[in-house]
């Protein structure tokens, strides 16, 4: 998958599980940008992410991330 | 020592004077040797314990570096912080739980054992935390005893915290011999003003509260009422003006501790509230209990959900120490949690959908978010659930059982004068509204751009009344977790 590829299918994972059709992505989006990204929904969005992609993460491959961008680079590293 | 006694005014003198007259690459020896002293003079065997956690978290934390293996790296991290959870249960929680969560147990006379040593859920949390970044590989394992040690020992943040992040501290300190005299000014503004909210604001609302919350059944529903508001904005003002002392002493020195309140009694819900409230200890919960918790029950849906916020609300209570206030404090605090996160997107669409309804959502969400939290807190403040339930049934008119009106407001009989009352309501509204100014650029600008004489006339009207409020002997509510 092509970094544009997993940006468009993340989008539209964040736009479900936050429930904002309008919702624009870019790798300096933190969660201070996402109305409602707090520590409950961010699980949620793990999971959806798990779930769109086909892959699994750990707590600690979720620890280092701090932007969309870093989120990106992590699901590249995990897609086949 | 406390932080509001003669002592440390002398002992913060010679330190500050020590500190700048030294070279440079010698601040952080000094400021660890102020530290030390400092902790010591609380009490000694504490030291011992503090230096036995410090050279223990050295060296697992480079050791939990150096090894490769993936396996190897987990069992040593698990063993350290194991280690470190078990001195946070035998000192805070060994003997409370041998009398099952209740007092001291008969029989047994006070020793240093049955005494948590002073600042150790701070110190704990903070080395638990510095040992899992550096195993999560978020950070490196400090090479520096003397950085680990002072970052443990910090005597600003070791009382009551502010529990500041490994990393956030060691970029800090690589910039001691670099010191802003602009922080300095600051620091000395915000411990008058944590002085004054201490003193002026939360000693004299502890005066009701010890009144009302001493024998409940004396009073009426409308006095417990107005105590258990009291209580409220006593903790408030108590704890941030404990946090503000400790954030000002550390900017003297150069390092900027985290921020602990954000207008939580103006939180729109309960989730929210647990935002900004407390902010460093929700934060490390929440990255280092509640994230990989929730991450292990990610699988069972709205249960695991439950589940981690349940296990990290009774964390947040019980870290307070073990007694069932606490433990209740935390469960009914989970149950809001978990009935607010659940039904949020609900509640959100509904008021999407009814759109009048949402001017009054903007002041009905703070107004009830604070009364939850007001009644959480007759449990957090009461000696026993017993009491705290009898204080409950006695604020509710029908079905309390006293022969006083439930109407009633005496307020000689509630240890204040209703002037004094007053007055202290304008202080805390005065209180928010700085809290307020001082997030926004406008009006910080504003202050530090009048005139000199406002300014000072200012500060020197907040130290006469300080010194004309000051008691002989004064405690920091949080300074006993």
């Amino acid at each position: 998958m092509t970094k544009t590829d997993i940006q468009r299918q993340l989008t539209t994972v964040f736009r479900d599980v936050f429930d904002d059709p309008r919702l624009e992505l870019n790798d300096s989006t933190t969660a201070q940008d996402v109305e409602n990204w707090d520590s409950i929904t961010h699980v949620d969005l793990i999971g959806a992410v798990e779930k769109s992609f086909g892959i699994r993460f750990t707590v600690k491959d979720i620890r280092g991330l701090t932007n969309v961008g870093d989120f990106i680079r992590l699901i590249a590293s995990l897609v086949k | 020592m406390s932080f509001l006694s003669a002592e440390f005014g002398i002992f913060l003198a010679l330190g500050l004077v020590a500190f700048y007259l030294s070279p440079s690459h010698w601040r952080p020896s000094v400021l660890l040797g102020m530290s030390y002293a400092f902790y010591s003079s609380w009490s000694l065997p504490g030291t011992v314990l503090l230096l036995s956690v410090t050279t223990g978290v050295y060296l697992a934390a480079r050791w939990i570096e150096g090894r490769s293996a993936e396996h190897s790296k987990f069992a040593l991290a698990t063993i350290a912080v194991a280690g470190l959870l078990l001195v946070l249960f035998v000192f805070k929680f060994g003997v409370s739980l041998a009398g099952i969560f209740s007092a001291r147990p008969e029989g047994i006379a006070p020793g240093i054992l049955l005494i948590a040593p002073l600042g150790l859920s701070y110190y704990l949390f903070k080395a638990i935390g510095y040992l899992l970044d550096v195993y999560w590989e978020t950070m490196p394992a400090q090479r520096s005893f003397v950085s680990l040690a002072l970052y443990l020992s910090f005597f600003p943040q070791i009382v009551s915290g502010p529990i500041q992040r490994a990393g956030d501290f060691f970029q800090q300190y690589r910039e001691l011999d670099k010191p802003d005299s602009d922080e300095f000014i600051v620091g000395l503004r915000r411990i008058l003003f944590g002085m004054f909210k201490k003193v002026v604001i939360a000693d004299r609302l502890g005066l009701l509260v010890a009144t009302t919350h001493s024998h409940p059944s004396g009073f009426s529903s409308l006095e417990l009422l107005t105590g258990a508001y009291c209580y409220s904005l006593q903790l408030y003002a108590d704890f941030s003006g404990i946090t503000d002392i400790a954030i000002g002493l550390g900017l003297l020195f150069g390092i900027r501790g985290p921020e602990n309140f954000d207008l939580p009694y103006f939180a729109s819900n309960i989730q929210v509230f647990w935002r900004r409230w407390h902010m460093s200890l929700t934060s490390w919960l929440t990255d280092y209990l509640f994230l990989p918790l929730r991450m292990s029950l990610r699988g069972l849906g709205t249960v695991g959900l439950s589940l981690a916020i349940m296990i990290n609300m009774l964390a947040i209570g019980l870290w307070h120490g073990p007694k069932w206030t606490y433990a209740a404090f935390g469960a009914i605090n989970g149950v809001f949690m978990i009935v607010s996160a659940l039904t949020l997107k609900a509640r959100n669409k509904f008021f999407q959908d009814h759109a009048p309804l949402a001017h009054i959502r903007t002041w009905a969400g703070p107004l009830l978010t604070f009364h939850l939290m007001v009644f959480t807190h007759i449990f957090f403040s009461a000696d026993s659930l017993r009491l705290a339930l009898t204080y409950v049934v006695s604020i509710l008119p029908a079905i309390r059982r006293t022969g006083i009106p439930a109407w009633r407001l005496n307020w000689p009989l509630m240890g204040i004068s209703v002037q004094t009352f007053l007055a202290l309501c304008a202080g805390l509204a005065a209180m928010e509204a700085i809290h307020w100014g001082a997030k926004q650029t406008y009006w910080r600008g504003r202050f530090i751009s009048a005139p000199r004489l406002l300014r000072w006339g200012l500060y020197y009207a907040s130290i006469l009344i300080l010194v004309l409020s000051i008691k002989t002997t004064m405690t920091f509510i949080y300074a006993q977790f």
